[in-house]
Parts: C-alpha cells; sequence; structure tokens
C-alpha cells in the first residue's frame, strides 16, 4: 500500500516524550526536561528483534525474553507543548532539531517495512496524507530514507555506549531491574522513566557542573507549570526529584 | 606510632602501600596493588590517578568531574578484598573481587564488583569490572551412608551421625 505525506507545520506532534539521541539531548540540556526511558518489547512483537539489537534481553520469569531499549528522552507531559515550539507553530531550532523530530512520520526503532501506521496522522493532527501530498511510502520501501537512515545509524553508534551503560545500572539497582520485568509481563506493556544524571557519570567529555545548571534552570521552570495540573503529577514529581539530585552536585 | 595508616587497609604506613603508586614514582606489581591503588585515590579524591590507570578502550566512559561531583556526598569507609584470581607479577590478566563500604549523606552503602584488570605495556590496568558479582555456590560433598563418619568415631556415618 503507498502512503502520501506531507508536514503542513501544525505543530500538534510537537508535545509530549520525545526520545533522544545521546548527542541531541546533551546539546539541548538548557532546553529539554533530560530522562532515561527504559521500554521492554514483549518476545513476538514485530520490534523484538531490532529492540535486542539497539538495546538488550532480559530473562523473564515466565522463560520468555524481553528486549528492552534504553533511550535518553525529553521527558515533558502529552497535555505541554514542546519547549522548542514557537507561538506560530514553528520549531525555534528548525535547522538544529533532534534526529527523532527530522526523521518524522517514520522511526528508525521500527524495521522499514514496520512503518505503515506510523504514516496516519493520530486524532487531531493536521498532517497532510492526501493524493497531492509526496509518495513517501511504498512497497514498505521508504522514499527517500536519507533521514531514516540517519536515525538508524545514530541509534546503533549510541548502542555501544548505552549498551554497557544499561547492564551495570540493572547490576547495581536490583529495584529497576524488578520494575522492567514487572513492566514486560504486563498486557500492555510499560515504560520505566529515570533520571539522566547516572548517564553523565560515563561519558568522559561532559562538564557535569555545567549540565547541572542547564537542567536546574530547564526543570525548575517545569516544577512551575506542572504544579497546578493533576494531570501531570507523575511528571512534575519525577521533576522535583531530579532537580534534588542535580542540587546535590551544586 | 601509626597515623598514617593506609585507606586501602592494608595495615601498612601510607607511603610504603598505596603512596608511591598514586604518585607515580612506582609501579603497582599486582593487580591487586592497583585495585588498592584506585581505592586510596578514590578515598583521597585523586580521580587522575584513576582515570590514568583505565584500559585504553574504556577512557572515554569515565568522566572525572562527574567523579569529583559524587565524592562531595561521598564518604568511603573501608575496602575488602574477597578474592583474588591470577593477577600476580608474572600474570598477564587478573581478577580481584571486592567489597567497598562508603557512607552517601549518612547512609552506609556497599559497593561489590569483580574487577578485571590486565597489562597493557607492562602496566596494569583496570579493564572492566561486573557489580554484585554472582557468588560461585557452596559445593556440598555428600558423604556415603557406609562411609567413615566425618565427626571422627570411626564408625560408619549411618551407624552414627547420619
Amino acid at each position: 500500500m503507498d502512503r502520501h505525506f506531507s508536514c503542513i507545520a501544525c505543530g500538534k506532534c510537537c508535545a509530549g516524550w520525545l526520545p533522544l539521541s545521546i548527542n541531541d539531548a546533551l546539546e539541548n540540556a538548557n532546553l529539554f526536561p533530560l530522562f532515561l526511558l527504559w521500554t521492554p518489547v514483549r518476545q513476538g512483537a514485530k520490534s523484538f528483534d531490532l529492540t535486542a539489537k539497539i538495546g538488550f534481553t532480559l530473562k523473564l520469569k515466565n522463560r520468555k525474553l524481553a528486549a528492552v531499549r534504553l533511550t535518553p528522552m525529553s521527558y515533558i507531559p502529552p497535555q505541554i507543548n514542546c519547549p522548542a515550539l514557537s507561538e506560530d507553530n514553528l520549531c525555534s531550532i528548525h535547522e538544529r532539531k533532534p534526529l527523532r523530530c527530522s526523521t518524522m512520520p517514520f522511526s528508525a526503532s521500527r524495521d522499514e517495512n514496520d512503518q505503515i501506521d506510523l504514516l496516519i496522522p493520530r486524532p487531531g493532527w493536521e498532517c497532510d496524507i492526501s493524493d497531492n501530498a509526496p509518495l513517501v511510502y511504498k512497497d514498505k520501501k521508504i522514499s527517500n530514507p536519507d533521514g531514516f537512515l540517519s536515525e538508524r545509524k545514530q541509534l546503533l553508534t549510541d548502542s555501544e555506549i548505552l549498551k554497557p551503560f544499561a547492564q551495570l545500572m540493572l547490576d547495581s539497582k536490583p529495584a529497576l531491574k524488578m520494575e522492567l520485568e514487572k513492566m514486560a509481563v504486563r498486557p500492555h506493556g510499560g515504560n520505566v522513566v529515570v533520571g539522566f544524571l547516572p548517564l553523565i557519570h560515563r561519558l568522559a567529555n561532559v562538564d557535569i557542573n555545567q549540565f547541572a545548571a542547564s537542567q536546574l534552570a530547564v526543570l525548575e521552570n517545569l516544577i512551575g507549570i506542572t504544579k497546578e495540573n493533576p494531570e501531570c503529577a507523575d511528571a512534575h514529581k519525577n521533576y522535583v526529584q531530579a532537580a534534588g539530585e542535580l542540587r546535590a552536585i551544586i | 606510632m601509626k597515623t598514617n595508616l593506609c585507606p586501602c587497609g592494608s595495615g601498612n604506613d601510607f607511603k610504603d602501600c598505596c603512596g608511591p603508586i598514586i604518585e607515580g614514582s612506582a609501579k603497582s606489581k599486582t593487580a591487586e596493588q592497583l585495585m588498592r591503588s584506585r581505592y586510596s585515590a578514590h578515598f583521597m579524591g585523586n580521580f587522575d590517578h584513576v582515570a590514568a590507570t583505565h584500559a585504553p578502550e574504556i577512557k572515554e566512559t569515565y568522566n572525572v568531574s562527574s567523579a569529583k561531583a559524587q565524592a562531595q556526598n561521598t564518604e568511603w569507609v573501608g575496602l575488602e578484598i574477597t578474592e583474588v584470581i591470577a593477577g600476580g607479577p608474572n600474570d598477564e590478566t587478573g581478577t580481584v573481587t571486592f567489597t567497598a563500604r562508603f557512607k552517601e549523606n549518612g547512609d552506609l552503602h556497599a559497593h561489590r564488583e569483580r574487577a578485571m584488570f590486565r597489562r597493557e605495556k607492562g602496566e596494569w590496568v583496570y579493564v572492566d569490572g561486573k557489580i554484585n558479582p554472582q557468588i560461585e555456590p557452596r559445593k556440598v560433598e555428600k558423604i556415603g551412608r557406609n562411609d567413615p563418619c566425618p565427626c571422627g568415631s570411626g564408625k560408619k556415618y549411618k551407624k552414627c551421625c547420619g
């Protein structure tokens, strides 16, 4: 089946959680609230093999495996717009926007032949998918795969850092492992969100003090925005905790 | 007078133990010596010694600025070496399993690791480690019913303690 797609810059997809490459995360430490997202994928799911390659596998009590992806992300509740979205609905960092954004609507964390449902706009999005829009996906192939391929390449490069880091985290934090195992057996899956700081310890060339100062400003702003909104209670709690960890460093 | 005991807990004077290795005036002869000196370096906040004794392939994964920041809330309490495999003066690789205890914000924690070392151009370097390693299960030898009893009575096991 063919899919047509054109972005009309409605800005509706610029909200909520945004997975980032390590580099995109560090470069935008003064803009995005950075956290780490762990996502188990059950055995038999389409993206299991790719997730196992980019991430790692976990043995479950039911003798099955779960593939787990670990990624940095900009952690913003779905009710809140991306901080880089300007008032005219355009991206204020368009020229240097994260790879995840420029690859939209495709996703390099799924196989090329497993993209078709991503090309159906979510409710409320105004993407042009009429026949007038350019043909972007035909016979399960992406017509212009440049963005997809560079995002995939980045995922594989990052996995060289993230895989040993994930192992270290699982070995040293049994509670995290238990939480992941719990999420992996739930029928609808689930995610685990943890703070970003432990990854900084593993990146030789990042100045932690500079990072902590940038992030603290971002988090304090969001703590204010999410304070009165009960829908954002989870995020608010995580922001407060992360801000506390950063203050301990500064 | 033992006023300058080495933080690594060897019972020796610092200047006869980890001191020269950290200062660079002596090289560690064994993997265990390097392990001890790296612990003492943590104790003293000398992260340059820690960074300098990493294998080349893991240098990119050690953040000195971040180690310094973490150290502000950490107080090292003691090192216990639980197992050493190879890593001697004539070995090329070695494994040291240890428990390092520390206080963080007043709470006592233990860092258990099986650390791998290797010789790089003749000098010991840290390669990587397994945190909270599985300890080999204790092997239990079974006593046959007709074997002499282990209590030393001289009777058969089945006639005695069995």
